[in-house]
């Protein structure tokens, strides 16, 4: 809401400068989001009139005038089109800065004295027109300087009103609160007119047939009225307000409803069928062309402004094209109603079609006003239309409603503000503020909401009132008391926080993504279980078709993403929720755990050129998660082989806590992985994130530290490349008796000399007592064990090395 | 000289050893304050003239200075006579890079969820989460939106086929906390939200918010409001930052406010971050509408709480002076091993 301050000043005696104001109204509620000062002062601007036209000898675009300012007549040169003997319009004089910048010289122009400028409304900073020169009315005085008729210089006042105040959406609503806030006199607008030929009545008959969409309507007929331009302060004022002026009596509608709020409507009553106003909703197969010239769409549940015949408009947001008002309109039939603001909000974002007036009557509009405005507006058309206003006015007014009594309580304002404010300053705020106060007492006192202030219901309402008016920093900021409510914990949150520290510990970044993703992102990944995904059926755009229903995708796109950037080496983790549409219920959410790692992540610095394989990326991940699942304390984690889409059958693992399954580790498939032009293996594990965090606190259980020293025996075991080292680690720990503690593979070797698919692999067993110090003889003996169940079970050849 | 003023000679004679740099510097201490000609036989034969009293005082005092001075003067000697350290000897490189895995990082969003996670914790919240699809009674209805209000437009909210939608704040959480325990209720409630907001330097469809709430039989006015939120901007922005109120609407507080801090950067100044203002808008907040009371079945009259919200890309954004709020959402590792 642009709001001009001396238009503002019209209603309130105030003159605090237009900086003062914003501050005082930002603070108050009203945000005051710019103040923009107007220049155009207009200075060396005065009214001429064009006496006579000549050709321009030299261009045929060209004419001369001879331009009377109020003195003498002096020679112009002018290309505009409407320049013409006896129109008035703007002098530039010599040395008059324009709009642009520059300035008016007096020089020859193809050879003819031009001394002064006739101008355009461009020219002046009025608006963008540049079609022809500004004509003036008829009666302006020649002479006259412009800025005179126009207004001095202004500043504008740039509101953003909050959506529970409609009433602000005024200049005398703004006018409201200034007068509150400064202690000043508010001053209204004069209303008065003379009544003359047949009433109303006799003219024009209303009715409602959508109460509820309809509080009130009210209609009056100004006859006799001369269309033209409305009056140049009028025209400025709409102007600056960002409004432009079409012609008087659209400006006067317009000019009232900035003024208070009141969208108002005139229709050409000689186009209204019968004189007839119906307000009803729209009928099966009823059409309206709006004025903007497009055929609506009307649908039953709309509410329409009808005649005896057919709608007339699109009520409270568009009149239609065939009742407007044109260049021969004689008789004006003005409206000025309330309509239901959810009516007509539907209406709105059914069509797509907001205007001014619509977004007035969405936010609420005070049906008592709705008269006093069509005064207003009888009041201006009178004047500055040469209209004579038929006696009284047609009104029907269902949706009349006594106003609301308002108890409030001074304890209860103190409760909720913290402070104590003294009762004769609350009762004194909602004074001013225009809420009548109709009885008090020691306690508290009792107020009548006024019609104009629809979001006063209740006594907290009025509380909000108080603190603004109060002054927001009179309130101190107590110090904060901490006090636990009972029977709640932090727990589950530091468990999460203590996980997310752990995959940081073990060196990953953590990444964020949207909940969203394109339609086809998971397709490689979970198609499947396509059913499950749950489409948004309002996207933004095409890439956030879907929530997801993993992690995984994303994860690997960010590796892409990284790669492309040349950053070869990544290891990420993202904790967040996804979502899947179980057949038969809700809409499920599940937290997840996600990890990716790329390029030698896993290596150290100086062994960082060599490509990375498959198995090392598989067991850098399988190490990472093995590790998180040991600082999380997740009870029995386990890895079997598994199989998924999106992973590479070789690689890939089932990762389980106890019997349950709660993820896939493994190596990306290579198809998904070229894809991305990823050319290097990379690894990604995607896990419920409940068990990582569930036990994130267990106590440990404690053993003693080992009172004797233990004895560690090593053995290399050459053996088929299809052995296992699980396998072998089972034999082992089968045939080898409690005092085992510790089977440890140290080395991996692969070498002609011992035999084609053949491999070496190389552990350590440690043997402990608790009761006594173990000899060479008892490890001799279980190491003897050992080897006789590992040469029972495989094709192995074993070396001891001591 | 008496007993204070050798204690003075002792300091300063100390100080000038540790202060000489070269031996020969030491040498020059050492004459002047122990040589022949030097202040400890002139301190000796002053003792004579002293009190009997003062005497055995200031005697002890000398003895003292003689010690010290003589210790300090040997420690000096050893310490400059030791060979200079040379950077790596034969086959001792310790310039080389060290070799241990570094640290990851925390994201952005949640550094700032986690910090105040710890700094309402401090003053007595706990956390409670919600589901990111949510009813629409619980978003909206619950929180006394009016039912024409913008926000339930389908151009500005995600809703789901099965009629619920995407919570467009965390708001809803604490309607949930609400109706499952009775007051006192002192909560946060950080997660995600949705908005249909094109994506762009400072707005994302996809977003996170940490939400409070307070309700209590005593306190929870908007004073105590504005002392949990100055607590609030003191440990997230800096002790030095302000804040300042402004009055505003939101439908289920009231009295709404909008919170601002005054910027951290420059100090209310003004500079790039406060866009020039000297304060960045952070908070939504106000005394809970007796309204939403009434939706969740507690008493009103006997209550009085408030509840503030805000969100915790745009904090990042100025306290880590990240410029575009994409850049936290595009995951780059250069971007984020930053925030180790
Ligand atoms: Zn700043």
């Amino acid at each position: 809401m642009k709001v001009p301050v001396s238009w503002l000043r019209d209603y309130v005696a105030c003159d605090a400068a237009p900086e003062t104001l914003a501050e005082r109204l930002t603070f108050s509620g009203t945000e005051v989001e710019a103040v923009t000062p107007v220049e155009a002062a207009f200075e060396g601007v005065v009214v001429g009139e064009i006496r006579t036209v000549a050709p321009h000898p030299e261009a045929d675009r060209l004419r001369i005038c001879h331009v009377y300012d109020g003195r003498t007549e002096r020679p112009v040169v002018c290309g505009a089109p409407n320049a013409a003997a006896g129109v008035k319009a703007p002098l530039a004089t010599a040395g008059t800065r324009l709009a642009d910048g520059t300035r008016v010289g007096s020089a020859a122009i193809r050879g003819q004295v031009s001394n002064g400028m006739l101008c355009a409304e461009d020219e002046l900073g009025i608006s963008d027109d540049h079609t022809g020169i500004m004509v003036l009315p008829e009666d302006t005085v020649p002479g006259t300087p412009f800025a005179e008729l126009m207004g001095g210089p202004d500043s504008i006042l740039d509101i953003e009103v909050t959506w529970n105040r409609p009433d602000c959406l005024s200049i005398i609503g703004i006018a409201r609160e200034v007068a509150a806030l400064f202690g000043a006199e508010l001053r209204l607008p004069p209303v008065d007119f003379e009544e003359q030929g047949e009433p109303v009545e006799a003219l024009a008959r209303v009715s409602v047939d959508a109460a509820a969409a309809c509080p009130r309507y009210t209609a009056r007929v100004i006859s006799d009225v001369t269309l033209g331009p409305g009056p140049l302060w009028m025209q400025r004022r709409l102007m600056l307000a960002g409004q432009r002026p079409i012609n008087n009596v659209v400006d006067i509608t317009n000019y009232v409803m900035l003024e208070t709020g009141q969208p108002l409507h005139a229709f050409d009553y000689a186009l209204l069928e019968d004189g007839r106003i119906v307000v009803r909703h729209a009928r099966q197969g009823e059409a309206l062309h709006t004025l903007d010239g497009v055929a609506r769409p009307i649908t039953p549940e709309m509410l329409m402004i009808a005649d005896a015949r057919r709608p007339v408009a699109l009520a409270g947001i568009m009149g239609g094209a065939g009742s407007e008002i044109r260049p021969d309109t004689r008789r004006v039939l003005l409206e000025s109603a309330c309509f239901d603001p959810g009516t007509i909000r539907g209406t709105v974002s059914t069509l797509g079609l907001s205007t001014e007036s619509a977004y007035r009557y969405e936010r609420g509009v005070d049906p008592a006003g709705a008269e006093w405005c069509s005064r207003r507006a009888a009041h201006l058309l009178a004047r500055h239309a040469g209209g004579t206003v038929a006696p009284g006015v047609a009104d029907v007014y269902p949706g009349q409603s006594p106003p609301r009594r308002i108890r409030c309580r001074y304890e209860r304002v103190n409760r909720v503000l913290g402070v104590a404010v003294p009762g004769e300053r609350v009762a004194s705020i909602l004074e001013t503020l225009q809420i009548p106060v109709v009885a008090r007492d020691a306690s508290g006192c009792t107020v009548e909401a006024p019609s104009f202030r629809r979001d006063i219901e209740i006594e907290a309402d009025l509380i909000e009132e108080v603190a603004r008016l109060h002054g927001l920093d009179k309130i101190p900021a107590a110090l904060p008391q901490a006090r636990r409510a009972p029977g709640v914990s932090n727990e589950a949150v530091y468990a999460h926080q203590a996980c997310r520290r752990s995959l940081i510990g073990l060196g990953l970044h953590e990444i964020v993504n949207y909940s969203f993703v394109g339609a086809e992102a998971p397709s490689q990944f979970d198609a499947e279980r396509r059913a499950e995904w749950i489409v948004l059926p309002n996207p933004v755009s095409a890439d956030y078709a879907l929530l997801r229903a993993m992690l995984a995708p994303q994860m690997v796109d960010t590796l892409g993403r990284n790669l492309a950037r040349q950053v070869g080496t990544a290891a990420l983790f993202e904790m967040g929720r996804v979502f899947r549409r179980k057949p038969g219920t809700a809409n499920g959410e599940t937290a997840r755990l996600c990890v990716g790692l790329l390029g030698p992540a896993g290596r150290g610095a100086l062994d960082r050129r060599r490509p990375v394989e498959a198995e090392e990326m598989f067991l850098w991940l399988k190490g990472c998660i093995e590790s998180l699942g040991r600082a999380q304390h997740v009870p029995d984690l386990s890895m079997r082989p598994g199989r998924t889409a999106w992973l590479d059958a070789s690689w890939t693992v089932e990762v389980r806590s106890g019997s349950h399954r709660i993820g896939v580790l493994g190596v990306l498939a290579e198809s998904i992985r070229r894809e991305r032009r990823m050319a290097e293996p990379a690894a990604v594990a995607e896990l419920d994130l409940d068990p990582f965090v569930a036990h994130a606190f267990a106590a440990p259980e404690l053993r003693p530290i080992p009172a004797y020293p233990g004895v560690a025996r090593d053995m290399a075991l050459i053996v088929d490349e299809a052995v296992a080292h699980e396998t072998i680690d089972g034999i082992i720990r089968q045939a080898a008796p409690p005092e085992l503690t510790r089977v440890s593979l140290f080395d991996i070797f692969r070498a002609e000399g011992i035999g084609r698919g053949r491999k070496s692999l190389a552990y350590t067993l440690y043997y402990r007592s608790a009761e006594r110090t173990l000899t060479d003889e008892d490890a001799n003996g279980y190491m003897a064990r050992v080897k006789e169940a590992l040469r029972k079970a495989l094709n192995v050849e074993i070396r001891e090395t001591q | 000289m008496n007993k204070d003023r050798i204690e003075e000679a002792q300091a300063e004679a100390l100080e000038a050893c540790k202060a000489a740099e070269t031996p020969e510097a030491l040498e020059g201490v050492r004459i002047t304050y122990l040589g022949r000609k030097g202040l400890l036989p002139a301190m000796m034969k002053g003792l004579k003239g002293l009190a009997p009293g003062e005497r055995a005082a200031a005697g002890r005092a000398a003895n003292a200075f003689k010690e010290a001075v003589t210790q300090a003067l040997a420690e000096r000697r050893r310490t400059l006579q030791a060979p200079a350290p040379v950077a790596g000897g034969p086959g001792a490189d310790t310039s080389l890079p060290g070799r241990w895995h570094r640290l990851g990082s925390m994201h952005p969003v949640s550094r700032v969820i986690e910090e105040a996670v710890r700094i309402f914790g401090e003053v007595g919240f706990t956390v409670a989460e919600g589901p990111d699809i949510e009813s629409a009674y619980h978003n909206f209805e619950a929180l006394n939106t009016p039912p024409h209000h913008p926000s339930l437009d389908p151009q500005d909210t995600f809703w789901l086929d099965s009629g619920e939608l995407l919570r467009t704040q965390t708001s809803p959480v604490q309607i949930r906390v609400m109706e499952s325990r009775q007051p006192p209720v002192r909560v946060i409630t950080p997660g995600r939200c949705y908005r249909r907001d094109t994506t762009d330097a400072t707005h994302s469809a996809n977003f996170h918010q940490i939400e409070g709430l307070h309700v209590d039989e005593n306190g929870g006015s908007l004073s105590d409001l504005k002392g949990v939120l100055a607590h609030f901007a003191h440990e997230m922005m800096g002790p030095e930052v302000g804040v300042r109120f402004r009055p505003h609407f939101f439908p289920f507080t009231e009295p709404s406010v909008e919170c601002d801090f005054s910027c951290h950067v420059c100090g209310g100044g003004g500079c790039r971050v406060c866009k020039f203002s000297g304060w960045i808008e952070i908070a939504g907040a106000g005394v809970v509408d007796p309204r939403v009371y009434a939706k969740v079945g507690y008493d009103a009259e006997r209550l009085s709480g408030y509840a503030f919200g805000m969100g915790v890309e745009r904090i990042a954004m100025v306290k880590y002076g990240i410029e575009d709020i994409r850049m936290l959402y595009d995951n780059d590792v250069r971007f984020l091993e930053q925030f180790a």
